[in-house]
């Protein structure tokens, strides 16, 4: 708690020793609406900006995983489509290539009806030829004339020995097309070693079953042999029977054959973090795929794009099946994606800005208002306190000094009786002047101690009707001479519409007398007083008496309506009639106050009630 | 000229003692009293016709005190004095029977008036009675 509050202290402005100093108040309040602006600003941005990012984040996430999971549907869709294709090509060689049809098969007539057959049903058969168990080629149907070739010493010869079937790489050979190969062995049922069939077939075969798997889905997709040179024609990366231009890395961002599930550390990150893309996903639900020889990256492309690499090892074949895809989070969807979450963040913050600018100097301007309405009834009480006790002081004061004086006075009236019975003496003229000094000075006494007394005493209210134009008219007639004199133009702006109150018309004649006197006294000679009477609502009047007097300055004004408080010379004011006026005013349901600048004069305000309760 | 009997009541006694003197100078036959208990027995002993009493004492309140004199004798005049500078006191006191009040510092002239004014009232009272 301590903690909070030393804390909402500093945000908060100090208004303590302020009060009085506007320009250091203003800037505690500035402070405030900057400290409160950013306070909002942050608890309002901050969860915006989280909930933004992990909403980019998640989104991210979801399309590529989305994005992948596709592209694994893909392949698993395409590999078991030319698994199957690759699959039957070899049944239907193992077919025509039954052990017991060797004799058949030498027959070229037979060999030549057979490969027709085929040919009717698989187009793309180029030739077949058949081999015996010495390596030479026994029976050809085909454009060349390759009867009693010697194969003995091929490397596929050897190995459709070893392992009964052979399929080989795409490749051009004395054709000049590309072409495949599928070679089957069969052992001879009535002697020792085997013989062998074997069909090349048009590599377009192949280039028709990846066109018709392909869609528009993938950037690429081709069949590509252990060397990664391409066996289909690629789309984008490459040339059939060249190695294809897509950096294949060593290691690859996940390879089912080595780890399942995915072992992080054969990650290859390097590009990941780069292109901020994660693969690590579950791959085992693509069980297909995570069986087979598959290994997924993002790649460079030479264009700088990148992409998305899926390759998997077809079974029983030298080739792999590869798809390549451009990344979403590079594509215009993503891009505008982020822009229309950008801009609703924008926005966001704009409106949340605004509102937050709004709040922040409205919560200060009521605070502003509250300090203003606080310092104005602390001044009012202070001064309704100061004048209560000053008031009793001054009565209990007075009061005891009315004892002494009534003595003086009746000892000094004693002595004059005295004087009046006595005949001429010396000095007798000088003594009777002191006496009447002395009674001048107790009536001056005495004017001030009733001054005192009524400055505490809570008289009546004598109500009854006033026109306040009369009055201010009387008021002055009082003090016309003294200003003719002083060369002081007393002049009035009286509305005539202004309504008749109802208060107590000698304590409001001693107001505007206090008043009156004090503007001549503060212009001296040479001046202009003005008095004017106005309208403010049906309940209320108000009075101005304006003056080009010398002004007070902040200080004495704050001062002006104390009791004792004076700027006059010692022993021309007593300092009561603005702090009596104020009480008087006060008691009738009024206000004054005071508006000056040094060197341009004052201006009072008075207002009164139009009845008084 | 006034020929009731005047007693003033104030616990001031240079004040009471002066202005006693003073009436007397006019021809006035005056008492002092200098405090509430003092007044009571002055009043018996001396019986005036016009009291000037102190409004505020350290042993009585003057408005008790009037009460106490107007009940005694109701033809006895109360001039009031009033050091509070408020003719509200003096107006209640008024209020309560007094004659008149003054305020203090008591100008003679003013005094001496109100003196004449009760003294004539008490006359014109004694005829009609």
């Amino acid at each position: 708690m301590k903690w909070n509050n030393r804390w909402l202290s500093r945000l908060l402005p100090f208004f303590g020793d302020n009060m009085a100093n506007n320009v250091v108040l203003e800037k505690d309040y500035a402070n405030f609406a900057r400290s409160l602006f950013i306070l909002l600003l942050v608890l309002v941005l901050t969860p915006l900006t989280i909930i933004s990012g992990l909403s980019h984040y998640q989104y991210k996430q979801l399309l590529q995983k989305e994005e992948l999971t596709q592209l694994m549907l893909n392949i698993e869709q395409a590999e078991s489509t030319i698994e199957r294709f690759v699959s039957k090509l070899q049944s239907v060689v193992r077919f025509v290539g039954s052990a017991d049809r060797y004799e058949e098969l030498l027959n070229p007539d037979k060999l030549k009806a057979l490969f027709t057959r085929l040919q009717e049903e698989y187009p793309d058969f180029a030739d077949i030829e058949i081999i015996d168990s010495q390596g030479k080629q026994k029976s050809y149907i085909g454009p060349y004339k390759l009867v009693g070739y010697d194969h003995t010493e091929q490397q596929w010869y050897q190995e459709v020995l070893n392992r009964g079937v052979y399929i080989s790489h795409v490749f051009s050979g004395y054709r000049q097309v590309p072409h495949f190969v599928i070679a089957v062995s069969r052992k001879h049922l009535d002697r020792e070693g085997s013989w062998v069939l074997r069909v090349t077939i048009d590599g377009k075969i192949l280039q028709r079953y990846v066109d018709t798997i392909s869609t528009t889905s993938v950037a690429d997709i081709y069949m590509v042999d252990a060397d990664n040179v391409a066996q289909t024609q690629p789309r984008k990366f490459g040339k059939l029977g060249q190695k294809i231009r897509l950096h294949v890395p060593e290691k690859v961002n996940y390879d089912s054959s080595t780890i399942l599930p995915i072992a992080l550390s054969f990650f290859d990150f390097k590009h990941l973090e780069k292109v901020n893309y994660d693969l690590s996903n579950d791959f085992s639900e693509h069980e297909g795929i995570a069986q087979k020889d598959a290994k997924i990256s993002v790649l460079k492309t030479e264009q700088g794009t990148d992409v998305l690499y899926v390759d998997v090892a077809l079974k029983n074949t030298p080739w792999h099946l590869v798809m390549v895809k451009e990344l979403y989070i590079h594509g215009n969807a993503w891009f505008f994606f982020q822009l229309r979450l950008f801009f609703i963040l924008f926005s966001c913050i704009i409106i949340a800005v605004l509102v937050i600018l709004k709040i922040s100097t409205g919560i200060t301007a009521y605070i502003r208002e509250g300090d203003r309405k606080r310092e104005h009834f602390l001044a009012e009480a202070e001064s309704a306190s100061k004048l209560a006790s000053i008031g009793q002081l001054a009565a209990g004061v007075a009061h005891e000094i009315n004892n002494p004086l009534s003595i003086i006075n009746q000892k000094a009236g004693l002595v004059e009786d005295y004087f009046e019975m006595t005949g001429p003496f010396q000095y007798k003229k000088e003594m009777q002047g002191a006496l009447d000094g002395i009674q001048e000075s107790v009536l001056r006494c005495k004017t001030i101690t009733h001054r005192l007394l009524g400055f505490a005493r809570h008289t009546d209210v004598q109500t009854e009707e006033i026109e306040i134009n009369v009055l201010l008219k009387e008021v002055v007639a009082f003090l016309a001479k003294e200003a003719t004199y002083n060369q002081i133009s007393i002049d009035f702006d009286l509305d005539d519409t202004v309504q008749n109150i109802f208060s107590d018309r000698s304590q409001l004649q001693q107001v505007f007398l206090n008043i009156v006197n004090n503007a001549v006294d503060a212009i001296g000679k040479n001046g202009r007083i003005l008095l004017s009477s106005s309208k403010i609502d049906q309940d209320t009047i108000k009075i101005k008496i304006t003056d080009t007097g010398e002004g007070m300055s902040a200080d004495v004004q704050r001062r002006i309506f104390d009791p004792f408080f004076t700027t006059k010379e010692t022993g021309k004011g007593t300092g009561l009639g603005l702090s009596i006026s104020y009480g008087i005013l006060k008691k009738l349901g009024g206000t004054i106050k005071v508006q000056s600048e040094i060197g341009k004069g004052t201006t009072f305000v008075i207002t009164l009630p139009v009845t008084h309760d | 000229m006034i020929d009731s009997k005047v007693l003033i009541i104030d616990d001031e006694v240079e004040f009471a003692s002066t202005l006693c003197q003073r009436l007397r100078l006019r021809g006035i036959e005056t008492a002092e009293a200098h405090s509430g208990a003092d007044g009571g027995a002055k009043i018996e002993e001396f019986k005036p016709d016009i009291i000037i009493l102190d409004l505020k004492m350290p042993d009585m309140n003057g408005l008790d005190m009037l009460a106490e004199v107007k009940g005694r004798d109701p033809q006895v005049e109360v001039i009031m004095l009033t050091g509070h500078g408020s003719t509200a006191s003096g107006i209640e006191a008024m209020e309560k029977g007094a004659f008149d009040y003054i305020m203090k510092p008591v100008d003679l002239g003013e005094l001496l008036n109100k003196l004449e004014q009760a003294d004539q009232k008490r006359s014109e009272t004694q005829h009609d009675n």
